[in-house]
């Protein structure tokens, strides 16, 4: 009873700014129908479970790397548009496929070329200068490579094949795929041996820039684990298979119909997500762990190059991904009355207290927030990796003089934290829509729910995604409906333009009052 | 006399500052070493330069016959150094098993240890499933002190282990530190004289960075000259 007390005092603030938010929530119905409100109530759990896929991943890399990632928003944008390749242009993603196994089975040598360029000795100019050679040998080889390889993709300047033709196309039900690409003069082996040849060059290259960024160069006996050497054949054969029967697979995957390619297409955006934040944490942040403005500069760069990186491939013009079919259904029996209906008639709507609430925005994505909000926090609580993670957020130097070495599981949560935001833009895709300026909302949001909920608390990350939620959700339902203030003749409508500005007063004011933000901890 | 630790005239940099300036010293195979010296001195920044966790630039550290100056802290650590840092450095967020479990570098180390440790402070075994934030000061101590001993660790480093503890206290962890010595070498950063007195057998005294002084303790208690030149007012 006494540490109940106890626990009521030490928290007054929280508790009583929460009992304010809480407050003025239910105040709002008093403002509009008791319909609205739970129409309302529910999209904002929408825009709150994408922000939190958003934030999260942020948090998790900020709380245990220091690292402010603002490449988050345009890695959130990739991910849209990568499911889309997958789920418009699945042809597109099973050519990928090929280049893609052999590029990364380079990478899964490692140890083998750790190995042999600590070996290499010599003149010391010629030790620190082969890797940049090698670099530059292995670019030419792949650029060559990679270009030969036939890619049946997408042109955006030409109207009947750019991405908005293929997705009208996909929205009607039928999915057009145009004829497959082929070898020109070059031969399949050549091309195939060459981008591998650029992968082993590549890896050989970066593993001795490693070797030599070292201080002390040991020489290292050869251990190459069994696991690396399945993980290359594995890598080799899938390559070798999809190119293979790249036609018959092009079919079958076509053939799967919408929703299943729909759920492989958020698949693979994830774990893009997963090998692009492992990519760059490796080569790109790691090197900068003592220059936080430098790894600034570096997330900021990321961010800019990736814009101008998807506007070359996809295009420049919004387009749209239509929902697959699951949530697309408009029978007779739609909108559904019930959850069962939803089921069996796959109804893009449900009608609830008589008023339509869209299967897949207002209930498919929170469910998804609420699924990642619970295994990330299950991750953290119960997993030895996530006492670790938890441990390294308050003193890292303490769990390295454990004898764990903290860069690994550095790489780990920055891949976690890239893949959570991938994942949030592939959903986002069919209810957003897809276009280049997708993710610099998203940053926003997602930077003003951290800082509300508290930087570096995960707990903070979920009530500050749906506090965001909630008030841009409210603004613009009372930007159509008007709210009566006190003193005012007319009722005031709130303006688009003041949809983001209440989210950052809303975190102006929750700063004031809880300067580390709603869960943040002392330093 | 068998060494397990060596110091070799190390010089340590914190970024552009010079703090270890020629620190060399010895630690016996079991038994306790003091690390002693003024506040600043740079004896934490000791610790933390044989633990990889602030590098030298230049000297040496071997630890049972193996150089470990190149090598990084974790690889240090897992060779069987346990490190208990100053200000009673637990993991808060985590509960008293976790930061003991984290500890562990082979599966079932915290099992096959636990009565070891639930002997030397019987506290900890009641407050198993508490968070840290919840441990009174002599209580993190142990705590911090403990996880050292989960895994199997021939050398610990203790930073400053009565720092702002009462009297009581540190009496209790007097006897739990020489319980310890009877199994494994420690090497302790001690600002409490009549503390180091009690425990130690040998010491080292760290001025300005450098190491200056080394000998056996009993003869160091009774020499007020060095004690007032080096230590200040013992």
């Amino acid at each position: 009873m006494t540490s109940f007390v106890l626990y009521l005092r030490k928290n007054r603030t929280l508790l009583i700014t929460a009992s304010v938010l809480l407050l003025l929530l239910l105040l709002a119905i008093q403002g509009m129908e008791t319909q609205d409100w739970v129409v309302t109530v529910l999209r904002s759990l929408s825009v709150a479970a994408v922000t939190f896929l958003v934030a999260s991943g942020f948090s998790l890399i900020f709380g245990l790397l220091d690292v402010l990632n603002l490449a988050q928003g345009t890695l959130f944008m990739i991910g849209a548009y990568v499911a889309w390749t997958v789920y418009i242009r699945p042809d597109t993603f099973i050519d990928i496929l090929t280049p893609f196994c052999f590029l990364i089975a380079g990478f899964t040598l490692l140890p083998l070329w750790d190995f042999l360029a600590s070996r290499l000795t010599g003149k010391k100019i010629l030790v620190r200068l082969w890797p940049w050679v090698g670099l530059l040998l292995a670019g030419f080889v792949l650029l060559f490579a990679l270009r030969a390889y036939p890619i049946t993709i997408w042109n955006p300047g030409v109207y009947s094949q750019s991405p908005g033709t293929y997705s009208l196309f996909a929205d009607t039900g039928t999915r057009l795929i145009p004829p497959a690409e082929t070898f020109g003069d070059g031969s399949a082996v050549l091309v195939l041996g060459g981008i591998l040849l650029g992968s082993f060059l590549l890896a050989f290259s970066l593993a001795g820039l490693q070797n030599n960024r070292n201080a002390a160069r040991v020489r290292k006996s050869l251990r190459l684990p069994w696991a690396y050497s399945v993980a290359f054949l594995a890598v080799f054969l899938v390559g070798l298979l999809v190119h293979l029967f790249n036609t018959p697979l092009t079919t079958a995957i076509v053939g799967l119909g919408s929703t299943w390619l729909f759920f492989i297409a958020i698949l693979v955006a994830l774990l893009t997500g997963v090998l692009l934040g492992s990519l760059i944490e490796s080569t790109l942040i790691r090197p900068l762990y003592s220059r936080p403005i430098y790894q600034l500069m570096i997330t900021l760069g990321l961010s800019a190059v990736g814009i101008e990186l998807v506007r070359a491939i996809w295009g420049r013009p919004e387009f749209t991904m239509p929902k697959p079919e699951i949530f697309n259904g408009a029978g007779v029996n739609c909108p559904a009355t019930t959850l069962a209906g939803v089921f069996q008639d796959h109804c893009s709507t449900i009608l609830f207290m008589d008023s339509r609430i869209r299967v897949y925005n207002e209930i498919f994505i929170p469910l998804v927030g609420l699924i990642v909000l619970i295994g990330i926090w299950l991750l953290l609580q119960r997993t030895r990796i996530g006492m670790i993670i938890r441990a390294g957020v308050q003193d890292r130097e303490m769990v390295e003089a454990l004898g764990i070495n903290v860069r690994r599981v550095f790489t780990f949560v920055f891949a976690l934290g890239v893949g959570m935001a991938t994942l949030g833009g592939a959903l986002a895709g069919p209810s957003m829509g897809i276009s280049t300026a997708m993710g610099e909302s998203l940053l926003l949001n997602a930077l003003i729910a951290l800082a509300i909920g508290g930087l570096t608390s995960f707990p903070g990350a979920a009530v500050g995604s749906l506090l965001v939620g909630l008030m841009q959700q409210f603004i613009i339902k009372y930007g159509q409906i008007g709210i009566q203030l006190p003193f005012l003749a007319e009722p005031f409508k709130p303006t688009p333009p003041l949809v983001p500005a209440s989210t950052v007063l809303l975190m102006v004011i929750i700063l004031l009052v809880m300067p580390r933000g709603l869960l943040g901890r002392k330093e | 006399m068998e060494t397990l630790l060596e110091v070799r005239d190390v010089h340590t940099f914190i970024g552009q500052y010079h703090i270890l300036q020629g620190v060399s010293l010895k630690v016996r195979k079991g038994g306790i070493t003091a690390l002693l010296g003024r506040n600043g001195a740079g004896k934490t920044t000791t610790l933390k330069t044989i633990l990889g966790l602030t590098p030298p630039r230049q000297g040496e550290v071997i630890f049972a016959d193996q150089p470990i100056h190149e090598m990084r802290s974790f690889d240090i650590a897992a060779l069987g150094i346990g490190f208990v840092p100053e200000q009673r450095a637990i993991f808060r967020d985590l509960s008293v098993e976790e930061n003991l479990k984290i500890a562990e570098r082979k599966r079932g180390d915290l099992r096959r240890k636990q009565e070891m440790i639930f002997s030397l402070f019987p506290d900890l075994q009641r407050l198993i499933h508490l968070p840290g934030t919840h441990l009174s000061g002599g209580q993190q101590q142990m705590l911090a002190i403990a996880r050292a001993l989960v895994a199997d660790n021939r050398l610990l480093l203790i930073d400053e282990p009565s720092e702002g503890l009462a009297p009581v206290i540190i009496e209790q962890l007097i006897l739990a530190i020489r319980q310890l010595s009877a199994e494994t070498t420690i090497l302790l950063v001690e600002q409490n004289f009549i503390v180091a007195g009690q425990l130690a057998e040998d010491y080292v005294i760290i001025e300005e960075g450098q190491s200056v002084k080394t000998g056996k303790m009993a003869a160091l208690v009774k020499d007020e000259q060095i004690i007032h030149r080096y230590l200040g007012a013992a």
